[in-house]
């Protein structure tokens, strides 16, 4: 069992940091508490809105294009550290990498990925709605 | 910069690999890039014509390589590849060309009817060939952490599949469920595959192997622990009882085409990995797992058949059919012999041909009535022999093979069955198997009695209505491929089951290496 003792240890430190860090805080600092600061993401500015709001599903496909190249980077690190060593053969399956997730990438651009502001049609009707609730009712009935 | 030092210090041993033993899930994947690379470049994102027709290359590509492996395998050509974590040998040629079965069949069946739900997207066919890439990596892993990454692959693009008809309740309800129970059974499939490793010292299923055979552990609690996570996980993935309660929800949730792709694909994959990790790498331990196996399959009969009675949901009954056929399955996993092995995929062979047969015949019956997809009670099926006598027909053949009816190959794939339990002496069993399949055809009997009774013109005017407008509508040429692919199907069920030789040998060829 000896040879866990540097993990309890360890254990034991990070959690007399994270208590001490608290309890530090809590005795020391300042207390001048107004709205903004008591809100749960504090940033400093009081919230106008309510957060749990609808995104619009673009986001996630940016967030999913971040996905796609943060993989990429995360594979390509270690194959640029060893890239000698793995020759010709590592160039090609990284290359075979790279073209899959180069592939994901293009589908997602062409699917509108990336094109963001609404888009015509929709523009169109809103225009055309907008118009058609400002005409007087006597006039549409002729 | 760590990385660097250590890197630069040793010298990196490159795995030999062998782009032959990988070809299948290659074609399959690439036939899946090139789909979506399409898609992205024409500019046109629905061509259906382009994109079925290169899903159908890739799925004949990859049958006609793996057939062609089975050929060569007949020799002592059967070895490990890429490090020896990926098998080609002839049991895996032949779980591929049960995959390359499934993805004809399906393609023909399928994207006409999603077409209603979702448009002519790449993404049907994709998600298709992904997921059978996922079981192609299963039957040919040779090491556990393979065997979960295709595991992986499979189900993800199933999940997804499974909520393609996301404006409807029941199959939101059945995705989600799906996804979290999959989640669950996944994680503790990869807990299984730790604890074994801690016991073993390796994922590799031919070192566990040699390791079990050399040494004995004077305390395996660790290891029979992470055998039964492990048959859990797997139980998961093939429906058996207990752990069955989503499937019913699911297929009926999925549209009609996903659930019988899905039955389908989801247990070659799992059933072939199964028998690779259960009857080749714990074969030594099979004291300890033969009476869980034996358990989950007499379970899973029984409760299939006996739970299937009394729904009155058409796709949930043959829901509970696909559990009665997986303690079927199980029962060769079970028996462990050579010869059950071959028996085993047999069974797979035939009954992944008639489900997806007989989920296609079901979508065209819903298309012809002017339901999509969704769920179909028994009510609808009501006068379908009036109104649509070949179709009735041609249900009635498919739903009567699945009940193992002479002349098809669904009775010759229960009949092996039963005659590998009997072969290791294990007469109770084989009784039990019988009895279960004599309840089944009480149910499957429900199902042709639901067509051949009853007129068309009885029940509510709307619904005669909606047959005529469907009549009125050209679904002929949406159907006319679906009807490609349930007539091959067909074909297969009753030729193979007339003469059953040829599949017969070949899959007494599909030797497992190790």
């Amino acid at each position: 069992m000896a040879q866990y003792l540097p993990i309890v240890i360890m254990l034991v430190l990070g959690g007399v940091f994270a208590a001490g860090s608290f309890i530090g805080s809590g005795l020391l600092a300042p207390k001048r508490p107004h709205r903004a600061k008591l809100a749960p993401y504090e940033c400093g500015i009081v919230p106008r809105s309510e957060p749990p709001e609808r995104f619009p599903v673009r986001f996630f496909l940016v967030a999913m294009i971040f996905i796609i190249f943060d993989i990429e980077i995360i594979f390509l690190y270690p194959f640029a550290a060893a890239a000698g060593e793995l020759g010709t053969f590592g160039v090609i399956e990284v290359a075979g990498f790279a073209l899959v997730v180069f592939i994901a990438f293009a589908y997602l651009v062409a699917n509108g990925a990336l094109s963001w502001g609404p888009s015509r049609k929709q523009s169109y009707r809103v225009v055309e709605e907008r118009l058609a609730s400002k005409v007087p009712t006597g006039v549409r009935g002729e | 910069m760590i990385f660097a030092n250590v890197l630069s210090q040793l010298p990196i041993a490159l795995p030999a690999i062998s782009y032959k033993a990988v070809a299948p899930e290659l074609v399959l994947f690439g036939g899946a890039l090139l789909i979506l690379l399409v898609s992205a470049t024409v500019g046109k994102r629905e061509l259906p014509g382009l994109y079925r027709a290169i899903a159908l290359v890739a799925a004949l590509a990859e049958g006609g390589f793996s057939g062609y492996q089975l050929y060569l395998a007949q020799g002592a050509k059967a070895s490990l590849a890429v490090a020896g974590a990926i098998a080609y040998d002839g049991f895996s040629a032949f779980a591929g060309i049960v995959v390359a079965a499934i993805l004809l069949l399906a393609i023909l069946i399928g994207p006409g009817f999603i077409k209603r739900i979702a448009g002519d997207g790449p993404e049907f066919l994709v998600l298709m060939l992904i997921s059978a890439m996922g079981a192609t990596v299963m039957a040919q892993g040779e090491d556990l952490i393979v065997i979960f990454i295709g595991l992986e692959i499979l189900s993800i693009a199933l999940y997804v599949m499974v909520g393609y008809r996301i404006g409807d309740g029941l199959a939101r309800e059945a995705a989600f469920k799906y996804f979290i129970l999959g989640g669950f059974s996944s994680a503790i499939f990869l807990y299984g595959i730790a604890l074994v490793y801690g016991a073993t010292g390796t994922t590799n299923l031919a070192k566990i192997g040699a390791f079990l055979a050399l040494n004995v552990l004077t305390h395996d609690g660790v290891l029979l622990f992470g055998l039964a996570l492990l048959l859990l996980g797997f139980g998961f993935k093939v429906s058996a009882v207990p752990f069955h309660l989503w499937s019913p929800d699911v297929y009926q949730g999925a549209p009609t085409s996903v659930t019988g792709y899905m039955a389908a694909m989801a247990k070659v994959g799992a059933f072939a990995a199964l028998i690779r990790v259960f009857d080749i790498a714990f074969a030594g331990q099979i004291v300890q797992w033969r009476p869980i196996v034996v358990g989950l399959a007499i379970l899973s009969m029984v409760f299939g058949a006996l739970f299937a009675l009394r729904q009155r949901e058409l796709k949930k009954i043959l829901a509970y059919s696909s559990i009665n056929h997986a303690g079927f399955i199980l029962l060769g996993v079970y028996a462990g012999t050579a010869a059950a092995i071959s028996n085993t995929l047999f069974y797979l062979i035939a009954y992944a041909v008639i489900v997806v047969g007989t989920f296609g015949l079901v979508s065209i019956v819903q298309d012809s009535i002017g339901v999509s997809e969704g769920s179909c009670s028994l009510d609808q099926l009501r006068g379908l022999a009036r109104s649509r006598p070949a179709l009735a027909t041609v249900t009635a053949i498919m739903v009567l093979a699945q009940a193992g009816a002479p002349f098809t190959t669904g009775f010759l794939a229960k009949f092996s069955i039963i005659v590998s339990v009997v072969e290791i002496r294990e007469y109770w069993v084989a009784v039990v198997a019988m009895l279960s399949a004599a309840i089944a055809v009480a149910f499957y009997l429900r199902i042709v009695l639901a067509m051949f009774r009853g007129e068309p013109e009885e029940v509510e005017g709307e619904r005669v209505l909606a047959i005529q407008g469907a009549a009125t509508e050209a679904p002929a040429r949406r159907q006319a491929l679906a009807w490609i692919g349930v007539s091959l199907s067909l074909v297969f069920t009753v030729g193979f089951g007339i003469f059953p030789q040829p599949l017969l040998d070949l899959a007494a060829r599909a030797h497992i290496v190790g």
